[in-house]
């Protein structure tokens, strides 16, 4: 069954097919939300959150666009929101941790991780570096590199989520490493 | 080099000699790590990464990054979430909420505008239909020179 044969079916009542809609896309779009959120929890919540989100606004969903594009839109503007009103709250969370009271939101490596003489260089304060250096971006690089590096989609793919032309992704794009390795080379000269 | 062809037309071939520093390996990093960079390009990027402390450092931190970022694309979504999503969208039918038909989508607000439409017509008909009062002579004059106020003075009132 097509994905456009489930929305039918659903807007006709049967709720129950929107499941399927779920199991298909739900990792796709919980890749996205851990490319801006770098929290499994967070990307949980979310994505649960996208989805009742998508079922209301079937209706509006026009058959034009592929349903994977036009549930890509809603996870990023959906990010994009979420991490907007984290940076509000970023002092109170900066206050937290100085009182050592924020939950440790990092990877955790298990002990296999750390034997392997590769991975001793990954360091927590390294990864929690990389991740503000990704955050920092401006909107739409972060947007093009999360689609990107993610979810591994094309440039032609990342147009038209982006509503934008292909080499205007290509040019988000390379702007978007030459700002990384720019931080990167700072970094690099402050250690 | 330089070429003659013909009489006054001159060729210029460069051989175009790059000399590799940190700021143009650098910018050919991203390109190396792909595959993308061939031939004495390619061999001058390898080289001076090995070489150089700084660009070596920088390459080492762009792997790095590339593994957070597979590290983060290996975790896997919540399989429960999905009876949490059905049982989210079980409370909106619950609450009254249905995806609403695109037609009947469109139906709704042409009905309400087209119902304010008539109302307000039929309003201003009525208005309409009311004639102004012109029998003026059914109130006596005597009445109408009557000045309650006078009558009824506050002083009356205050010394009640």
């Amino acid at each position: 069954m097509t994905d456009g044969e489930i929305i039918k079916l659903v807007l006709q009542g049967d709720k129950d097919k929107f499941r399927m809609l779920v199991e298909k896309y739900q990792q796709m779009v919980f890749r996205t939300c851990m490319g801006f959120l770098h929290n499994k929890d967070d990307a949980d919540d979310l994505t649960q959150d996208i989805f009742i989100q998508a079922y209301q606004s079937l209706s509006r969903f026009k058959s034009e666009a592929a349903f994977s594009t036009w549930l890509y839109r809603i996870a990023v503007n959906a990010s994009l929101n979420k991490v907007r009103k984290s940076s509000k709250n970023l002092i109170l969370q900066r206050i937290d941790a100085f009182f050592g009271t924020e939950k440790s939101k990092d990877l955790t490596f298990s002990p296999s991780d750390m034997e392997d003489p590769e991975n001793i260089l990954i360091r927590q304060e390294h990864i929690e570096w990389i991740r503000r250096t990704l955050d920092s971006l401006p909107e739409n690089q972060r947007t093009a590199i999360v689609l990107s590096k993610y979810d591994d989609l094309s440039q032609k793919e990342i147009a038209e989520i982006m509503k934008t032309t292909e080499g205007a992704v290509e040019a988000l794009l390379q702007r978007a490493k030459k700002n990384l390795r720019e931080k990167l080379s700072v970094r690099r000269k402050n250690k | 080099m330089k070429a003659t062809v013909g009489k006054n037309k001159v060729l210029f071939l460069t051989i175009k000699i790059t000399k590799m520093n940190c700021q143009l390996c650098q910018k050919e990093l991203d390109a190396w790590r792909d595959g993308k960079l061939q031939g004495d390009m390619k061999i001058q990027v390898e080289s001076h990464v090995k070489a150089c402390e700084t660009c070596s450092g920088i390459f080492r931190l762009q792997l790095l990054a590339d593994k957070v970022i597979d590290r983060e694309k290996e975790i896997q979504a919540d399989p429960f979430r999905i009876t949490r999503i059905m049982a989210g969208i079980d409370n909106l039918k619950s609450s009254g909420y249905e995806p609403a038909n695109p037609f009947i989508r469109v139906l709704k607000p042409v009905l309400v505008t087209v119902s304010m439409a008539a109302a307000i017509f039929f309003g201003i008909m009525l208005g309409n239909l009311s004639e102004p009062v012109t029998d003026r002579d059914a109130i006596p004059v005597e009445l109408a020179l009557i000045d309650d106020a006078s009558i009824e003075s506050v002083n009356i009132l205050l010394n009640e």
